[in-house]
């Protein structure tokens, strides 16, 4: 895509999404807010399996450590930023520790170890009834107003909400863009082709995945932090290994190759869904066939298709056929 | 790029021609229909309370449309799964009432979906009348307590399972009590509640042994053993919907009815329960030691209401409703009885509507009551015996108690749930 | 005394049946290297095979059994050849994916075929009843599942280690290359331990129906457990898997005995100590 297209693009989505709450129902915003959610973490995700190789089915517990973290924080001291700070950092702090001790493995084992280590988070969510209430969750946690340089903007409908989380994953979508293009996302990619090769290259392969893991973990903590505030509640059903599944599959369907796979993903998977729900309860049937069509015929994923469309139709014109672009657009 | 223009236009003709469609005629309440959200669990181990749920609002929507409607309204109902989870619960009530334009929403099985729901509800100002979810928080702490005044239950909550006490006060030979639990809120509720009331009771009575089983077990024998281990007289189990039927199957491998004098399975007067374990009553092999309730029973009370009802129903699903069935129908015709009262369909009115209610239902007299919006009614408990008359296996030897002896009454103090 | 004794009894059944659910999980994962989410599927797919052919059917339990595990093996080798096969050379991230997506179709696609509703066919006449052991009565039923599970060790033990085809099947786990170098027909080699490991899935499910009512999330739930079997006994480690079901059948028993409160936090604490300590499980040679 060339980078005069792509900019006249991004302003248009920027303008479609900062507008939406004007033209969207109230259904649509809220379901752009989770699509936004569900971007932050997939985003976050891909930066482990995309560009580092390792496949993490945890993720669900980092984005758990967030929720809970931020509705503890807001159900004591209900000023949104301190939340989101809080749940951020509690998802960083206990990837960085789990990923300490999950990075020396690889491939199966390494999954398999995140798919234990988010089932204890599960557990303790489900059981530690002080902390998180239990099987019934932290209830009652309130939409707390934004808090900032001295200003106080109260967040009383889902409309305001949905700015601050649009303003927060749009600066967390380019914070990971500057990261996956900067020498360190060089290196992690390095890692994932081949271990063995950047380690006589002299790249420190566990410190490298490691800092990936805790970042990953950081974001599936934002995403998780944002949730709180939105729905007043928090269960542990987050937690548990089928919602790691929900990243992993927003990143396989938009394709994992792209920087905007996630997020081409994480609009798919709500969106299509939610449509897929209004007409029969058997969705997931439809997206199982999706998922295994996606894997053996398209692994690019739907960015991966689109980009491939995008080049044929270019090319067409000029009669002469442009270079697929080698990674992200 | 003329042949842009030919779609742009086809797409403006057809939604001009929508929103002339859509010039709808509106009834007496001023809208063209009025809309029923409906959400229960259709997927997993318990899907057929949702089924049942969705089949009980079903009903009551096709009699009151073909009786004339609410006030001249007619009815529309939407289903959706919640999957048992919160996350999906919460979605599909924003969705039912901000897209879909729900004025009423209904159902819920999950205690913890139900938790969840309250604040929303507040949010988008619409009553959601819950008729499975039983936790005791929904009402003593949502509404009493926090004035989330959009919640109103009802079915009955997990008081109703503690009426064990009430049944056995009399056994005077079952003086040891164990339990096989589900292992969350429910179970440690049940048994914390059926210990208070027991203590009171009969004090002569020793609580011997606890098992609790996680959600989704699937092999109960270790829980079996453990609570035989304690030689108990009576057992009192929580594991519903398929987890009570293989609770049941196991036990009687490993030969517990030989040796309990009773065994109480909370929600075994539950339809799903009773087809389940079917065979083996009719064998005679629980011995005469099972003891169920339910949130509804169909054999009772033996009132016309409720024989034509459960005769309606047979004929419309070939099936017997279950609890969750027809307390989804009664919320709708409750829905009924407060609309045309209030002759509005604003939240504030029909709530105003609500108070002070006694409604005759298929279960009997239900009444209101306003601190907590409780539906109170009373629920038999009784033998798992084997009718000829029904298809599947039923409660008998009924015995009903009166809900102002072992239902909580406001003021409401917390319940302790240590297990 | 008597009653620990019985406790252990009954762990020992317990272990037998996470044994017969874990045993095909492992021997797939040891020889194509494929973690099988759908191994969970194919024992639900099992069970409700055998309870259409025994519960509404009418056919002999056994029969029942036979004819359903044939089923199900045949249907996990067609999926092997159709949809794994294409995978192979890739990372194995997208094999993990695929089976994904399978249980999410297969759960559904039951859910659509018999319904939403748990469903539970009678008991058999010969597997009710019990002998008494250490004063109290221990089901027929128990006995049966620890037999299948000895004869099943025996049979794998038996079929790995003194046939032909087991030379072959070990051959391709511990070298491919090599196997297919020697002339092994290593596709056979993959579609005949994939018809293997289906079958076993599915004879756990089509057992327990007697016992569990079969439901569509029944795979979900038993799959979990088959996962940290394989990977205290080590994936892919058959021998490891059988005396990994063991301790774990044994063990929770004891656990629901002595602490009532056994969480499930200590499982997966166990699953992911082994995996950080001997990611090669337990019981590795």
């Amino acid at each position: 895509m060339n980078p005069v297209t792509r900019r006249w693009a991004l302003a248009a989505l920027g303008g479609f999404l900062l507008l939406l709450p004007l033209v969207g129902s109230r259904y649509v915003v809220y379901l752009t807010i989770h699509i936004l959610l569900l971007a932050v973490n997939a985003v976050g995700f891909n930066l482990l399996f995309g560009y580092t190789g390792l496949l993490s089915f945890g993720q669900a517990g980092f984005y758990a450590v967030g929720a809970y973290t931020c509705a503890r924080i807001l159900l004591a001291w209900p000023s949104l930023l301190p939340g989101l700070v809080g749940g951020t950092a509690a998802a960083a702090a206990a990837a960085f520790v789990l990923g300490y001790l999950s990075v020396r493995h690889t491939r199966i084992y390494f999954a398999m170890l995140t798919l234990a280590f988010g089932m204890m988070i599960f557990s303790l969510a489900w059981k530690w009834r002080a902390v998180t209430g239990g099987d019934d969750g932290l209830v009652g946690v309130p939409r707390a107003p934004l808090e900032l340089l001295g200003w106080t903007v109260p967040l009383p409908t889902v409309e305001r909400y949905y700015y601050v989380v649009l303003v927060v994953a749009v600066v967390a979508i380019a914070l990971m863009y500057r990261l996956v293009h900067s020498p360190l996302g060089l290196a992690l990619r390095a890692v994932r082709d081949s271990e063995v090769r950047a380690g006589h290259v002299g790249l420190n392969v566990r410190v490298l995945r490691l800092v990936a893991f805790t970042v990953a973990g950081a974001y599936a903590g934002l995403a998780g932090a944002l949730l709180p505030p939105l729905e007043n509640t928090v269960t542990p059903p987050i937690a548990h290994w089928t919602a790691s599944a929900e990243p992993v599959l927003a990143t396989l369907l938009g394709g994992i190759r792209h920087f905007a796979g996630p997020l081409v993903g994480a609009f798919l998977l709500v969106a299509v869904k939610d449509v897929i729900v209004r007409f029969t309860v058997h969705w997931s049937l439809v997206l199982g066939a999706v998922v295994v069509v996606l894997v053996l015929g398209f692994r690019g994923g739907v960015a991966s298709a689109l980009e491939a469309l995008l080049v044929r139709a270019q090319a067409r014109p000029r009669g002469v056929s442009a270079p697929a672009g080698e990674e992200a657009p | 790029m003329r042949t842009v223009w030919i779609p742009v236009v086809v797409v403006c003709l057809l939604l001009a021609a929508s929103w002339s469609a859509a010039g709808p005629v509106t009834c007496a309440l001023g809208v063209p229909t009025i809309k029923l959200g409906v959400q229960g669990v259709a997927s997993g181990p318990h899907a057929d309370y949702g089924r049942q749920i969705e089949m009980g609002a079903q009903l009551a929507i096709e009699e009151i449309n073909a009786a004339g409607g609410i006030l001249g309204c007619r009815l529309e109902m939407r289903f959706m799964d919640d999957e048992n989870r919160p996350a999906v619960g919460v979605r599909n009530a924003r969705f039912l009432v901000t897209e879909w334009g729900a004025h009423f929403l209904y159902g819920t099985d999950s205690s913890g979906v139900a938790m969840a729901l309250g604040p929303v509800l507040r949010e988008l100002d619409r009553i959601q009348f819950f008729t499975h979810a039983a936790t005791h928080r929904l009402t003593e702490e949502l509404v009493a307590q926090q004035k989330i005044k959009q919640i109103v239950r009802v079915s009955a909550p997990v008081y109703q399972d503690a009426v064990a006490a009430w049944l056995f006060r009399d056994r005077r030979d079952v003086r040891r009590w164990a339990t096989i639990g589900a292992d969350y809120e429910y179970g440690y509720a049940t048994w914390a509640i059926f210990r208070e009331q027991m203590r009171r009771l009969r004090p002569d009575v020793e609580f011997v042994g606890a098992a609790w089983a996680p959600f989704l077990t699937t092999d109960f024998s270790p829980h079996i053993a453990a609570v035989m281990a304690t030689n108990p007289d009576g057992i009192i189990a929580t594991p519903w919907a398929g987890e009570a039927v293989t609770l049941l199957r196991q036990a009687l491998l490993q030969g517990v009815f030989d040796r309990i004098k009773v065994w109480f399975q909370a929600m075994g007067g539950s339809v799903d329960v009773l087809e389940g374990i079917s065979p083996e009553v009719k064998e005679g092999r629980f011995q005469g030691k099972l003891y169920a309730t339910a949130r509804y029973i169909h054999n009772w009370p033996n009132t016309e209401t409720n024989r034509s009802f459960v005769s309606r129903f047979a004929k419309r699903w070939n099936r017997m409703p279950n609890y969750s069935a027809e307390t989804t129908y009664s919320a709708v015709y409750i829905t009924k009885a407060a609309v045309e009262k209030a002759r509005s369909l604003q939240t504030d009115r029909v709530i105003a509507a609500l108070q002070g209610m006694r409604i005759e239902t298929p279960a009997g007299l239900r009444v209101f009551r306003s601190e907590d919006h409780q539906f109170v009614y009373a629920v038999p408990a009784g033998k798992v015996v084997w009718d000829p008359r029904y298809p599947i296996a039923v409660l008998g030897e009924l015995k009903v108690f009166d809900p102002k002896d072992y239902w909580r009454w406001p003021p409401f103090r917390a319940l302790e749930l240590s297990k | 005394m008597e009653v620990l004794a019985y406790q252990g009894l009954i762990g020992l059944s317990s272990a037998m049946y996470l044994w017969l659910i874990s045993a095909g999980l492992t021997i797939i994962f040891g020889v194509l290297g494929v973690l099988n989410f759908a191994h969970g599927s194919l024992f639900m797919l099992g069970a409700y095979l055998g309870y259409t052919l025994y519960g509404l059917a009418g056919f002999p339990f056994g029969l029942a059994v036979a004819a359903s595990v044939g089923a199900v093996a045949l249907l996990g080798a067609a999926v092997e050849r159709g949809l794994l096969r294409p995978l192979y050379g890739l990372d194995p991230s997208y094999q993990l994916l695929l089976t994904f997506g399978l249980v999410l179709f297969l759960d559904d696609l039951a859910k659509l075929v018999w319904g939403g509703v748990f469903r539970i066919p009678p008991i058999p006449g010969w597997l009710q009843g019990a002998v008494v052991a250490f004063g109290r009565p221990f089901p027929h039923y128990n006995l049966f599942l620890m037999g299948v599970g000895l004869l099943v060790a025996l049979g794998l033990w038996l079929a790995f280690d003194r046939t032909w085809w087991g030379r072959a099947v070990r051959a391709t786990a511990s070298d491919r290359e090599m196997a297919s170098a020697l002339g092994i027909r290593t596709p056979a080699v993959f579609s005949s331990v994939f018809f293997l490991g289906s079958g076993l899935a599915a004879l756990g499910g089509a057992l327990s129906t007697p016992v569990r009512p079969v439901s569509p999330g029944v795979g979900a739930a038993m799959i979990v457990q088959a996962f940290i079997i394989t990977v205290i006994g080590g994936l892919g480690n058959l021998r490891g898997a059988f005396v990994g079901s063991l301790l774990v059948g044994v063990l929770s028993s004891y656990g629901t005995l002595w602490f009532p409160e056994f969480e499930l936090f200590f499982i997966f604490a166990i699953m992911a100590g082994v995996l950080l300590v001997r990611p090669q499980g337990l019981f590795a040679p």
